[in-house]
């Protein structure tokens, strides 16, 4: 299955702004952070405090809603969706 | 029905041209909260004085540093060790002294965010950490009144508007909010979005257009490029999802 991702803000130092990745049948949000980390340099260390453990501030939307509010890292993946990265910033 | 005196047609002449008369004296009727008085805030500040909103309040509880200077473009280097506020107000003053200024030196948490926002109509958050920004965000939500959400960092920002009631609140975009810790800015960063959130404000005043209140408006200095990332309202959201919300320890909402 195709899944369209977006990066935005500091993400995008560090990985390419949008793609689209193919994944198995039963693949989650973990799958695809796993995936990325393989395939970008430097975003395992700026995505995760420890091995599986996201850093505090990585908002994941799946189709416009917030991971946090789905299954976390075990939300499921499905054909078309649109992933989005993204920091929020903070200063003023 | 617009009551516009004649000094204030012909100040305000080019931009009526845009907004009306009608809708000029919207914006004079609109009472505006400005919480922080930095980057986002002195640039959100001086265009709404300009644009002759009729009452701007700007709270902040600092004091001016050197380091300030590179984007807070209403102070001076003369102005260094004075109050962010009252300094503000002097500046704002002298762009347009029709509009009335209210300088509040006062930190959001010390004061009671309800009492800060008593009789605004829009709140412009000019703020520089997430914990302040929630507790505004949830009074300012309480209280029916719009919060036009805004933050830098480096050459990248943000902007969304929470209509209470309707729109996603601030903990269902930004869920998960980094850590508070000295944020890197450049000065042209928080003058386009302060602008933008203004330009948010007019829009809520006059009735001009849809505000930027289902998605976060993403801008990026950088490539040039600006998104619009969609973002639903969480039906579990622990603040708005619920009628009764229970402050998480560490956070009062008094």
């Amino acid at each position: 299955m195709k899944v369209h991702v977006k990066a935005f803000a500091t993400f995008r130092e560090v990985m390419d702004s949008q793609f689209d990745m193919d994944f198995p049948h039963g693949a989650t949000i973990r799958t695809l952070l796993a995936e990325l980390n393989g395939k970008y340099e430097g975003l395992g260390e700026l995505m995760f405090a420890a091995p599986g453990t996201l850093r505090d501030f990585v908002n994941i939307l799946k189709n416009s809603r917030n991971v946090h509010f789905l299954a976390g890292l075990d939300t499921p993946l499905d054909d078309g969706d649109v992933i989005a990265l993204f920091p929020p910033v903070a200063g003023g | 029905m617009a009551v516009l005196s004649k000094e204030q047609k012909e100040r305000y002449q080019r931009q009526i041209a845009v907004v009306g008369e009608d809708g000029q004296e919207k914006i004079g009727r609109t009472r505006l909260l400005i919480a922080g008085a930095g980057g986002l805030g002195s640039t959100a500040a001086l265009f709404a004085a300009m644009t002759g909103f009729g009452t701007i309040r700007i709270i902040d509880p600092d004091r001016i540093e050197e380091t300030n200077l590179n984007r807070q473009l209403l102070f001076r280097e003369a102005d260094i060790g004075r109050p962010k506020a009252d300094t503000a107000a002097k500046a704002l003053h002298t762009m347009n002294s029709s509009i009335d200024i209210e300088p509040v030196m006062a930190a959001i948490g010390t004061a009671p965010a309800r009492d800060l926002i008593r009789g605004i109509d829009v709140v412009i958050d000019g703020l520089d950490n997430y914990p302040a920004r929630f507790l505004l965000a949830d009074a300012a939500w309480k209280c029916g009144v719009p919060f036009i959400h805004g933050a830098v960092e480096g050459f990248y920002g943000q902007v969304c508007t929470i209509i209470p009631k309707t729109s996603p609140c601030l903990r269902c975009i930004v869920p998960n909010p980094p850590p508070v810790r000295e944020t890197p800015i450049i000065g042209v960063t928080t003058g386009i979005i302060g602008c933008i959130q203004v330009t948010e404000a007019i829009k809520l005043a006059t009735g001009t257009g849809s505000p930027i209140s289902d998605h976060l408006w993403l801008w990026d200095g950088i490539r040039q490029k600006s998104d619009r990332l969609k973002i639903e309202r969480i039906p579990t959201c622990p603040f708005c999802g619920k009628d009764e919300y229970q402050i998480p320890a560490g956070e009062r909402v008094r």
